[in-house]
């Protein structure tokens, strides 16, 4: 840091990732996301530089940098919280979703069989196949003369179009 | 946000020789030499209280001068520290004046108990609070412009110190210079104002002192 005071922009350089590393560990254990962690250590970099002139090199370096990384943690954990906070749902609009029937289902089985049938036949019979016999995809695709990935979009596109049907 | 890599570059690219902070006990000499030159022109101005000499022969209000006076250089040497992010690695100093100000506190207690039978009560009230505003106003500015140079981290007490530091100043100038001697009015109109003011630093401080 010494150095870097005196304008050796190698060593500073040097110091600077030397820091993140030291950082890196120590922010990753407090934030969750990657990516904010990222963001917080480069703003944390950037107030190191910022008040690199308050550092003196007659005393230990590493305080000075966690104290200013706790700083600047603090500020991002106050944001993140408040906008937690802002999201959250109020006590009183969940009253509407505790009044509702949650044990009968909107949907029965005989209408998810009903819209089964309407499937095309290949994409039916692999949701018979899997559903109601258990086969596994890889079985499926044994009895049907086709690939396993085949199976598998062939299923995910009729779960697509029953949602939609489902849902309306 | 950039690559890593692109602002480790970038930020050695702009690292010019710096010329580094002055050592925290410099810079709150430098914080009490103004404080202190602007009180005595101030009482130069205004004048010394018309009784000052018969006021230093009591013990209780010599105390309270002093203690007051000790409040001011405890503040400011904390407002000093407070500007540099780790404290410059001097805490229990950095929380001096909590303790200079308890030992206040217990000083008034005792002048308080002394004040018998009470001085009688000044008929002016708000007033003495407005003075001290009046006077403290250029301290505090120049301790918030001197203390925006460094980088504080922690800068709600730090805010609260540098307002507790110039209005000690204001304090004791009208202390210096009114003629009263009712503990129950200096405590009401002086100190109690000056503590409240000392808490909304804090506010003040987030405000100014935040970078």
């Amino acid at each position: 840091m010494r150095k870097a005071l005196g304008g050796d922009q190698a060593a500073y350089a040097e110091l600077l990732r030397e820091t993140a590393r030291l950082l890196r560990p120590f922010l990753s254990r407090r934030i969750g996301f990657e990516g904010d962690a990222d963001d917080v250590l480069q703003e944390i970099l950037v107030s190191i530089h910022k008040a690199r002139h308050t550092y003196d090199g007659n005393r230990p370096y590493k305080p000075w940098m966690y104290a200013i990384a706790k700083f600047r943690l603090q500020d991002y954990l106050r944001v993140h919280y408040a906008d937690q906070l802002r999201h959250a749902e109020d006590i009183d609009d969940l009253e509407n979703i505790f009044g509702a029937d949650v044990t009968e289902p909107a949907i029965s089985y005989e209408s998810i069989s009903g819209e089964v049938l309407k499937l095309p036949e290949k994409q039916a019979t692999i949701l018979r196949l899997i559903h109601q016999e258990g086969y596994t995809s890889k079985e499926v695709a044994t009895t049907l003369g086709m690939t396993e990935s085949a199976v598998k979009v062939a299923a995910h596109r009729a779960y697509k179009v029953l949602r939609q049907k489902l849902e309306r | 946000m950039k690559d890593f890599e692109q602002l480790v570059v970038q930020l050695a690219g702009e690292a010019s020789m710096v010329k580094p902070a002055p050592h925290p006990y410099l810079l709150s000499l430098k914080l009490i030499g103004a404080g202190a030159a602007y009180l005595a022109v101030s009482l130069a101005v205004s004048g010394l209280r018309p009784d000052w000499t018969q006021a230093i022969s009591q013990p209780w209000f010599v105390a309270e001068i002093v203690i007051l006076f000790a409040v001011f250089v405890a503040a400011s040497l904390s407002a000093a520290l407070l500007s540099f992010p780790d404290l410059h690695q001097k805490r229990g100093l950095a929380f001096a004046p909590l303790w200079m100000f308890a030992l206040f506190l217990v000083v008034m207690w005792f002048a308080w108990r002394a004040d018998s039978p009470p001085a009688a009560l000044p008929l002016h009230t708000i007033e003495c609070t407005s003075c001290i505003v009046l006077v403290a106003f250029l301290p505090t500015a120049w301790t918030f412009y001197i203390m925006r140079n460094y980088a504080s981290t922690h800068f709600h007490w730090a805010g609260s110190v540098a307002i507790l530091s110039a209005f000690s100043v204001g304090a004791l100038w009208l202390r210096l210079q009114e003629a009263n001697d009712s503990i129950a009015h200096v405590v009401e109109w002086h100190y109690l104002p000056t503590l409240a003011f000392a808490v909304l630093g804090l506010w003040i401080g987030r405000r100014l002192l935040k970078w």
